[in-house]
């Protein structure tokens, strides 16, 4: 089987078709990540805001913060794959 | 009348704790794999049978994407096999006859309801939450073992530190996210197949079609869930192979696995000098 029989990653197409699967799994999640990002973002802060009476001040930093996220992640992903 | 619940259903309750019908499904689908796996272990043979050659293609199939991830591979290619199988069964369970179909029979709202007594274990949030949360954990503690404990803290607050305030929460944000995007990914997909072949077998056995639809329209829809599965099934097993090659490769972690590995893990004790008896 190959578990037995494979390459440690260091030689030949495997290594490269692993990347590449890598890659085509970052581009499924990515568009996912993005719309959660703010709705964790915009969750957290209506959570806080209703706990702690402050509306809607929490609200809307939770907002900038999902905004930032998902573009953090574009960032990150974006960076990720330059590097490789 | 279309009855779907999003969160599994009740069935009966052990000492306080219910058990659902999605938990039946999830423990019927590991029955499934055991099954299998017993059947491939206790009559493998280096010429293997038709059954095994079919048993072990999915299993051969994932290893050889994740061997080309990293040197570690065969630290995590467990998992990710596990998932994707456990995943998979789970999924095609929902389409075998009987499942969804026969359960007791309850009244809500002065209308008759069935409860099924199984129902595909990714068509509840609990399974794919419990699998995300593996996951993450797994991923993080990759982090953790490659950077170290404040090495990681670290990468969270970010570069420079003045900025920190900004960053660190929307470090977490983004760490998050993933823990939610491969739970409610997988949910979604599950539940809305079963909710799409719950309408399209309560629209074509409607007296206002001819009988020949009832079992064409459904049939295609069955067909396409076949396919959804199992890419549902790969989406997650490669999220999570993602995830942990991430977070090794990051930093010259990768690097550093290369030096101490050429087939040996560190998660293996005969594999250090140090470890063996002198």
């Amino acid at each position: 089987m190959g578990l037995e029989q494979g390459s440690d990653g260091g030689d030949g197409g495997k290594p490269a078709e692993g990347r590449r699967t890598a890659k085509m799994g970052i581009a499924f999640d990515l568009g996912v990540r993005l719309g959660v990002s703010v709705v964790i973002g915009l969750g957290g802060g209506l959570l806080l805001d209703s706990w702690l009476d402050t509306s809607p001040i929490f609200t809307l930093i939770g907002m900038v913060l999902g905004i930032g996220a998902a573009m953090y992640t574009i960032w990150d992903v974006a960076h990720d794959a330059m590097r490789k | 009348m279309i009855h779907v619940e999003i969160a599994g259903e009740t069935l009966f309750t052990i000492a306080g704790f219910a058990v659902t019908n999605s938990m039946v499904g999830a423990v019927l689908a590991a029955l499934l794999l055991l099954l299998g796996a017993w059947y491939v272990t206790s009559r493998s043979a280096l010429i293997p049978s038709r059954m095994q050659s079919l048993l072990e293609l999915p299993v051969e199939w994932m290893a050889g994407i994740v061997e080309g991830s990293t040197s570690r591979w065969r630290s995590y290619v467990g998992l990710v096999i596990a998932l994707f199988l456990m995943i998979l069964v789970a999924n095609w369970l929902g389409l075998l006859p009987g499942v969804g179909t026969i359960g007791i029979y309850h009244e809500v709202d002065g209308h008759e309801v069935l409860t099924p007594l199984v129902r595909p274990a990714g068509a509840d949030l609990n399974f794919t939450l419990g699998l995300a949360i593996i996951t993450f954990v797994v991923f993080v503690w990759w982090g953790v073992r490659v950077n170290g404990p404040v090495g990681y803290l670290k990468e969270l607050v970010g570069e420079p530190r003045y900025m920190a305030p900004l960053m660190f929460p929307i470090h977490l944000i983004s760490e998050l996210s993933r823990l939610v995007s491969l739970s409610m990914r997988l949910f979604g997909n599950v539940f809305a197949g079963e909710v799409l072949i719950a309408t399209m077998l309560a629209l074509t056995t409607a007296t206002l079609f001819v009988i020949p639809l009832a079992f064409f329209v459904p049939a295609i829809f069955l067909g396409l869930e076949l396919l959804f599965g199992a890419v549902q099934a790969m989406v997650f097993a490669l999220l999570t192979m993602t995830y942990i090659t991430m977070a090794i490769a990051e930093h010259g972690g990768e690097n550093a696995a290369d030096e101490d590995a050429h087939g040996h893990l560190d998660t293996e004790p005969d594999s250090h000098p140090a470890a063996s008896p002198a």
